[in-house]
């Protein structure tokens, strides 16, 4: 079992040391882990890693310090810059890497092979390292080498082709969604790794593969058109905002925003066309032929999309939210970033963690770190560093580099 | 079994965990920990049917063999009093409880956090709420597909004068399935270093909100609301999807810097308006976006989409078909890597017990990890109620004829 002389469980996972090689289409998992307790180290080229040098920034003036788009991909992280391709940084590297539990990388399945610092290399260092590489298309296969970002990933995944309006080109979802699911489960398979371990008496470490494409592939299940292709010879494709199949089902204008709503069971129309009458008046949404399930009102799908439309316009998208729940209706208010940061119940279950960036044109800002609530243990709540923060408590602290050979290595471009 | 070979280590030996709870995302947690080699005992009835196996796509074979693999299932009422305390006494013995039921209907059927607490002090328990387990919308209902305009996440998507942009599927129910096990696999490392348990709560909500993504900053800084760009990309074109030969066919290229934009244009045979001075540059490309876009789909559009993308990839382009179901299903990449393997399942039939329901063959997706020392197993798909000789009787070390008492009398049903 390892020690942690300072760990109390004040966070849930214990400061391993991680080094994170990834750029940002996996930098999720280092992050994860490291607001959970993890020491994770990112390691950056001298000239630093290129996402800072991506917007967006403050009042749009670019600033390497200050890109928001890394901000967001690396809270809790320290930071040290090391040139990979170089031989001294190489060596370095092999340095941090011995007392090193994992590294997170997510290059082409050649590059760090070719530098004489792949997995293999560095198992036979460290029996103990775990390291897991995040690529567009996995580590074997045909498309091993093929390179994505995430559109490209989104595409080849098959998730953008139910996503957009039907008679429109498919379209990405706009929060980078593949940068999500390939690191979630990276990160899984980390913790795993280790509690294999250290806690199941593996003793050794070993190598994680994760393919963006499959994970992705993952987070569409419903629609499953691998499945659909091979019993139905159908393929899937975009259905829109609203369902054709389920009225009403997706989001509605309203008076002053979008209303979600989703009726499903013969009651929960029966409450909603009652409503619909006591606003509207209109005797048509007590229709008979309307009760029952969704398929006994499939085919008039028109006539009650009109009917809630009308309804829906008299209303607030709050007044909509809160007055359908107490009706025991799914209505879900269609939010922007300034509704989540404002919403009580985010508030109220410890989501939002305040980092000060201690910069005047940054400040402070909310972070949704608090996935897991609970009174035992808290997200930490640094914020990303700033370029090779790090490099001193690092190369000088633990690898003993004197403060002449740190300055000459700088001066050489190796840090 | 050829992929559950009983000598391979498995990365979570001997880790007891009692799962309850319906739809996508518990289920979906604890076959990523069955599959890791924790011991998962899903306790359900045949009373409550779990809604998801009646959803069109999944009757064909579709997420149950997913979601419910690499577990033991047993079927209990826990409405009755010896449901309850069986199920207490599955707590006992196990790790980890884990559950999606309300605060309020746990307090009723008598399994309740403190319970769990008096009967395993140091289980960790991992509680999965909708909108949140406290708070103002405490009771409030909501499902997957509609969390994602809950969390933001459809004004981000698509274009300006779009409706909210949606995909087809239940959206944060799967962030929510994988940030779980994270949760949970570490809770245990911490119990073993300090002796400490935890109690996490999760939220549907909160899974789809930490994938906001820098805009969630972006408006905190600089007072800016969602930027809908539909595909394309701040800082780089061309970067989005044309169309191709055939029906709903469509390619997706994302060139990302001047030296990919030499590549592409070498890989359509240097055509004359690619060599216009305006598209030079990055920036030059983002200046003249439509313009490019419209020379760019005018070359895809007769073209077979997947030749297409052997070619740009070949000459060093990222590009990808938009794939349709039978491009996965019978992609030689993903069958290399063995990603869809063949599986049994059963199609659920309401008021029949489930063992008499009609049994399929289907494909199911492996967890998109390789591990090299643990492999992570597909898992065997057992039907409800298949262990309940095994968890009853060996686990537990109730007598036959108890077992046979309490499946008479709906207890074990």
């Amino acid at each position: 079992m390892p020690r942690f002389d300072d760990y109390t469980g004040e966070h849930l996972i214990p400061p391993y040391r991680i080094l994170d090689l990834t750029d940002r289409r996996a930098a999720f998992c280092g992050r994860l882990l490291a607001d959970y307790g993890a020491d994770v180290v990112k390691v950056e080229p001298p000239g630093g890693d290129p996402s800072r040098r991506l917007g967006p920034f403050p009042d749009d003036t670019p600033d390497a310090e200050r890109s928001l788009d890394f901000m967001f991909y690396n809270t809790n992280k320290r930071s040290i810059t090391l040139e990979l391709e170089s031989a001294e940084g190489r060596a370095l590297f092999r340095r941090l890497v011995a007392d090193a539990d994992v590294v997170i990388e997510s290059y082409n399945r050649h590059y760090l092979n070719a530098l004489g610092i792949g997995y293999d290399d560095l198992r036979a260092q460290n029996p103990g390292l775990i390291v897991a590489s995040v690529t567009p298309f996995g580590g074997s296969g045909e498309w091993a080498d093929y390179q994505g970002d995430d559109l490209v990933v989104m595409a080849a995944s098959g998730y953008m082709q139910i996503t957009g309006e039907p008679d429109e080109p498919p379209v990405r979802q706009g929060n980078e969604h593949s940068h999500y699911p390939a690191a979630q489960y990276a990160a899984v398979g980390i913790l795993a790794a280790l509690y294999y371990r250290d806690f199941a008496g593996g003793g050794v470490g070993q190598h994680i593969d994760v393919s963006s494409q499959e994970a992705l592939i993952t987070y569409y299940t419903d629609a499953h058109p691998a499945l659909l292709w091979r019993k139905l010879g159908q393929n899937v494709t975009r259905v829109g905002t609203n369902s054709t199949l389920v009225i009403p089902l997706g989001a509605y204008p309203c008076k002053d925003g979008w209303i979600a709503a989703g009726v499903i069971t013969p009651r929960e129309w029966d409450t909603l066309a009652e409503w619909i009458h006591e606003v509207t008046g209109n005797d048509e949404a007590l229709n008979e032929a309307y009760r029952g399930g969704n398929q006994d009102r499939a085919e008039h799908i028109d006539i009650i999309t009109a009917l809630f439309l009308e309804f829906a316009e008299n209303f607030t998208v709050q007044e909509l939210f809160h007055e359908g729940q107490r009706r025991n209706l799914v209505f879900l208010p269609v939010n922007e970033v300034a509704d989540l940061l404002a919403d009580p119940q985010l508030a109220e279950s410890g989501f939002w963690y305040d980092i000060d960036h201690q910069d005047a044109a940054v400040g402070a800002l909310q972070y949704p770190l608090g996935i897991f609530h609970s009174e035992e243990v808290s997200a930490r709540s640094r914020p990303a560093p700033t370029l090779g923060v790090d490099n001193t408590a690092v190369y000088g602290g633990e690898l003993g580099l004197s403060a002449d050979e740190m300055s000459r290595l700088r001066s050489n471009g190796v840090i | 079994m050829t992929t559950d070979a009983t000598n391979t280590p498995s990365a979570l030996p001997g880790i007891r965990v009692v799962e309850f709870g319906p739809y996508v995302a518990l289920p979906l947690t604890g076959r990523i920990l069955g599959s890791l080699g924790a011991e998962v005992i899903k306790v359900e009835t045949n009373k409550v049917l779990d809604e998801m196996a009646f959803i069109p796509a999944w009757s064909r074979g579709a997420g149950q063999p997913e979601y419910q693999r690499a577990k033991r299932r047993v079927t209990l009422d826990v409405r009755t009093e010896a449901g309850r305390d069986l199920m207490l006494e599955l707590v006992r013995i196990s790790d980890v409880f884990m559950t999606n039921f309300r605060r309020n209907v746990l307090d009723r059927w008598g399994i309740d956090f403190p319970a769990i607490r008096r009967q395993r002090p140091d289980a960790i328990i991992m509680w999965q709420t909708g909108l949140g387990g406290h708070g103002p919308y405490y009771t409030y209902k909501s499902f997957g597909i509609l969390v994602q305009h809950l969390s933001g996440v459809s004004l981000m998507t698509g274009l300006p004068d779009d409706p909210p942009g949606v995909v087809n599927t239940s959206y944060s129910d799967y962030h929510t399935g994988v940030f779980q096990p994270a949760g949970i696999i570490a809770a245990l490392m911490r119990r073993r270093l300090t002796g400490k348990t935890a109690s996490l709560e999760s939220s549907i909500f909160k899974s789809g909100v930490a994938t906001g993504g820098p805009a969630l900053l972006d408006y905190q800084v600089n007072g800016r609301g969602p930027q809908r760009r539909g595909n394309r990309d701040p800082w780089a074109a061309p970067h989005g999807v044309y169309a191709c030969a055939g029906h709903d066919r469509y390619i997706a290229i994302a060139v990302a810097d001047d030296a990919q934009w030499q590549r592409f244009r070498q890989a359509m045979g240097n055509p004359a308006w690619a060599a216009s001075p305006e598209f030079e540059t990055r920036l030059g490309r983002r200046r003249n976006e439509d313009a490019l876009n419209s020379a760019i789909a005018d070359w895809t559009k007769d073209q077979d989409s997947n030749l297409l993308m052997s070619l740009l990839q070949s000459n060093g382009v990222p590009a990808g078909i938009v794939a349709q179901g039978e491009d996965l299903h019978d992609s030689k990449h993903l069958q290399s890597r063995s990603f869809y393997q063949e599986t049994r399942y059963w199609e659920a039939q309401r008021g029949v017990k489930a063992t008499e329901w009609a049994e399929g063959e289907s494909v199911s997706w492996s967890i998109p990890a390789r591990m090299s020392e643990t492999p992570i197993s597909f898992g065997k798909y057992r039907n409800i109620g298949d262990d309940n000789l095994y968890v009853f009787g060996e686990l537990l070390g109730m007598p036959r004829g108890e077992i046979e008492q309490l499946e008479a009398a709906g207890v074990i049903y």
